[in-house]
């Protein structure tokens, strides 16, 4: 439905000092759409989630290439979202590699994958490069609300050595506003909440004192707003901000719940206050802002560190209590294989969910994950040998309608990683002709079955 | 991945057509220099785009560097994807055919497609970054169509002459002339062009290597070699021991001058005392020991790759002195 008068892309429902809550995309937008660059057609988003330590790539690369036929068992939860999804093999990130520098793939291979610049082994004088999903944010992101939003669950030191010599700024960062300022990651699910929807800025302990006092929602502080603006909106419309706004209320909800449970924090994990002990119950929350901030188009840009590189977290929700790093030094020892399989598996069903919600989520005649390109990737191939090649790398989501999903691609062997985030700046409107080691943009994305063989 | 102190031996870039049984002989010559530590294989990368050769020597790579373990890469064979694709001798296809003796193949083929092999250009920068300064050799043995695209690449001319100290040539100037002359005109370290006819026994492959290693890949393609001769002309065996072994005092040395490849494939050397292009030629005196360091190191076993292996204790001494080879 199209309303006389056209709704801004960029309308925020606001309340008193605390709130401003972006919408989500509406059919009484469609006429500024219309009016916009790209007439019609919802902005493309990408979004980076990196896990650490590698995967054991025979449960993570299936014996077949091109279309999926069984996923496997690393990627069995994926298996519903499987025509939505790109396995592309064969990556490489020649900068993670030691290059003469010795000991230290972890903070090396973090801290390139999106700046493809190896980095400066060092603790103290910091240096990589800037990230390209920076360079992205850089020129897109004034059109939404924060140009970018780097997010993790686990440790957000930026000094000490983490790595053999590097620092942590290399393993607990992904992206690199310039060659010495990383951007640290937001770990807490509420400060990440207030972000989103509150002015910007964290608020501050009164004004949470006072909130919680009153048991309000931050939803309670715009109700006049929500309440002008659906009296100007068609039903449908009026169902997706109902949809929308029990979302932004669902996750303040667990927000709510997890505070309560402060108690139980994993003392395996370094968490600040309010971060949820919960390794699914913390991806949740943060995933599913995630969404909703799509969803509304507050960015078009994440990064998510889902644990550190090199992180020793311990997964007693699946049985597991050796840590993580150390198991994936598992000299080929069936055992260890095996528990490594299953933190992969753990993370994949995570992220899964994840995808679900941006399935579900409809966008005009399409779904937010349709206008999407939902990275899951490593650093690092088979950790025990600390191999960069063949890095596992799945893309979730068709871009825009720019990827034809469904399928298992393999590049040529040692294509730089580069290659495909120079393709992908394409995907974002920010063509340029190099970045960090690429030899060129990576073919065969957008058609069925390329083999120059 | 070196994590030893100091440097580890020199890293070897080697690019052939691999047309000649000379080539497939040097890239095992070079496996045998590196099991004496007297060289690192980098990369091996094929100027010409077929896959049944490239199958062939990924499968020499395998044989010799082992499998990849911690911290150890086999990285793939570099093949140039344009132009024509030439011969196939049976050599590089019928290994694959023989079987052990409980019915398993005795060679596996890895290379079925283009993406099973790598990109010559990526291959080399992402290997020549990974040595250290001055601490690398380039060994051309054929045309020279991969070099010369390889100083159109992206910074590739700076990591040529910061990581390498020479390119030993023998090479097929009339395959590609236009490829040669840039070759020659632009690159930025000293060349040295070889000029030796010592040809190499052929029959020592079905004594001497069966003797020392019936496994040796070498054996089998030797044997499928259609009218392999039993005396083999070898410039790339000659390019590859003079580029590890410089100053063993094998050949010898022109004085330096100029390489200018003519039109008609001509090359005509100008001695100079600021050229940086020399001329290879056979010593007759020195030749036996040639011969027999060949079959030697060629016949080896392999030696996998260790970690790191401090240099030679001879190195060891003349470290302090330039990297340039002694004439």
């Amino acid at each position: 439905m199209i309303t006389p008068k056209a709704l801004p892309r960029r309308t925020f429902l606001r309340g008193l000092g605390t709130a401003a809550i972006g919408l989500p995309f509406l059919d009484a937008m469609a006429p500024a759409l219309r009016a916009s660059s790209v007439p019609g057609k919802a902005p493309v988003r990408m979004a980076f989630f990196y896990v650490p330590n590698g995967q054991i790539m025979d449960s993570w690369n299936p014996s077949y290439e091109g279309k999926f036929q069984e996923l496997p068992r690393t990627l069995k939860a994926l298996e519903p979202y499987k025509s939505d999804m790109l396995q592309i093999g064969n990556l490489t990130h020649n900068t993670g590699r030691a290059l003469l520098d010795g000991a230290g793939d972890h903070g090396r291979c973090c801290g390139s994958y999106l700046t493809g610049i190896q980095v400066k082994k060092s603790l103290v004088e910091i240096k990589n490069g800037t990230s390209f999903d920076q360079i992205v944010a850089n020129e897109i992101g004034k059109q939404t609300r924060f140009a970018s939003l780097e997010l993790g669950m686990e440790d957000a030191r930026q000094a000490g050595d983490c790595d053999s010599g590097y620092s942590c700024a290399y393993t607990n960062n992904l992206a690199w506003r310039s060659e010495t300022q990383p951007m640290p990651p937001i770990l807490d699910p509420r400060a990440l909440f207030e972000r989103l929807f509150g002015t910007g800025q964290p608020m501050t302990p009164e004004e949470r004192l006072r909130q919680a006092k009153y048991r309000r929602s931050i939803l309670d502080f715009v109700t006049e707003d929500t309440r002008k603006l659906e009296s100007n909106l068609g039903p449908t419309d009026r169902r997706k901000m109902d949809e929308y706004l029990s979302s932004i209320r669902e996750v303040e909800r667990q927000i709510e719940r997890a505070e309560k449970d402060n108690k139980q924090i994993d003392p395996h994990m370094d968490k600040p206050y309010g971060v949820p002990a919960d390794f699914a119950e913390h991806f949740r929350m943060m995933s599913n802002m995630i969404a909703i901030a799509f969803q509304a188009d507050q960015t078009r840009i994440v990064t998510f560190l889902m644990t550190r590189e090199g992180s020793s977290r311990a997964y007693r929700e699946i049985g597991i209590s050796d840590g993580h790093h150390p198991c994936t030094h598992h000299r080929n020892q069936a055992d260890l294989m095996e528990k490594v399989r299953k933190i992969n598996e753990y993370h994949v069903q995570q992220f899964a969910g994840f995808v679900e919600k941006m399935k579900s989520t409809k966008e005009g005649d399409s779904t937010l994950l349709d206008n999407s390109m939902l990275v899951y990737g490593a650093g690092l191939s088979d950790p025990n040998a600390h191999l960069h090649e063949d890095l596992p790398t799945i893309i979730l989501g068709k871009g825009g309608n720019n990827f034809k999903t469904g399928r298992r691609l393999l590049a040529r062997r040692e294509t730089p990683m580069c290659n495909l985030f120079l393709t992908m700046m394409d995907r974002m409107g920010v063509p340029t002709d190099h970045f960090g080691d690429s030899t060129g943009r990576l073919a065969g994305l957008d058609m069925e079955g390329l083999d120059l063989g | 991945m070196q994590f030893g102190r100091g440097k580890p031996s020199a890293g070897a870039f080697f690019d052939s057509d691999f047309s000649t049984l000379d080539s497939v002989l040097a890239q095992a010559l070079l496996h045998g220099l590196q099991g004496k530590n007297d060289c690192r294989v980098a990369i091996v990368t094929m100027s010409r785009p077929n896959l049944a050769v490239a199958g062939f020597t990924d499968m020499v790579e395998r044989y010799y560097r082992g499998p990849a373990g911690n911290f150890a890469q086999v990285p793939p064979i570099g093949m140039r994807t344009a132009g024509q694709s030439g011969a196939t001798s049976p050599a590089f296809t019928e290994p694959f055919a023989l079987k052990k003796l409980d019915g398993s193949p005795q060679f596996v083929n890895h290379v079925k497609l283009v993406r099973d092999t790598g990109d010559p250009n990526t291959l080399f920068r992402n290997y020549l970054e990974a040595q250290y300064d001055k601490n690398g050799f380039f060994i051309l043995a054929g045309p020279a169509t991969n070099l010369a695209a390889l100083l159109d690449f992206r910074g590739a001319k700076e990591l040529i002459a910061t990581k390498t100290n020479y390119l030993v040539a023998a090479c097929n100037i009339e395959a590609d002339v236009a490829a040669a002359k840039k070759v020659f005109a632009e690159w930025p370290a000293p060349i040295y062009l070889v000029d030796a006819a010592i040809p190499f026994p052929g029959a020592s492959i079905a004594k001497d290597f069966v003797a020392v290693n019936p496994d040796n890949p070498m054996i089998a393609a030797y044997r499928a070699w259609k009218s392999a001769p039993s005396d083999v002309p070898a410039p790339a065996m000659v390019a590859t021991l003079y580029a590890a072994r410089p100053k063993e005092g094998y050949f010898k040395v022109s004085d330096p001058g100029t390489i200018a490849v003519q039109t008609d494939g001509r090359a005509a050397f100008t001695p100079s005392p600021q050229g940086k292009h020399y001329r290879l030629t056979a010593d007759p005196e020195k030749k036996d020991k040639v011969v027999q360091t060949w079959v030697e190191l060629a016949s080896a076993k392999p030696v996998l790759p260790q970690r790191f292996r401090p240099p030679a204790a001879d190195d060891k001494k003349d470290d302090k002195k330039p990297a340039t080879p002694a004439k």
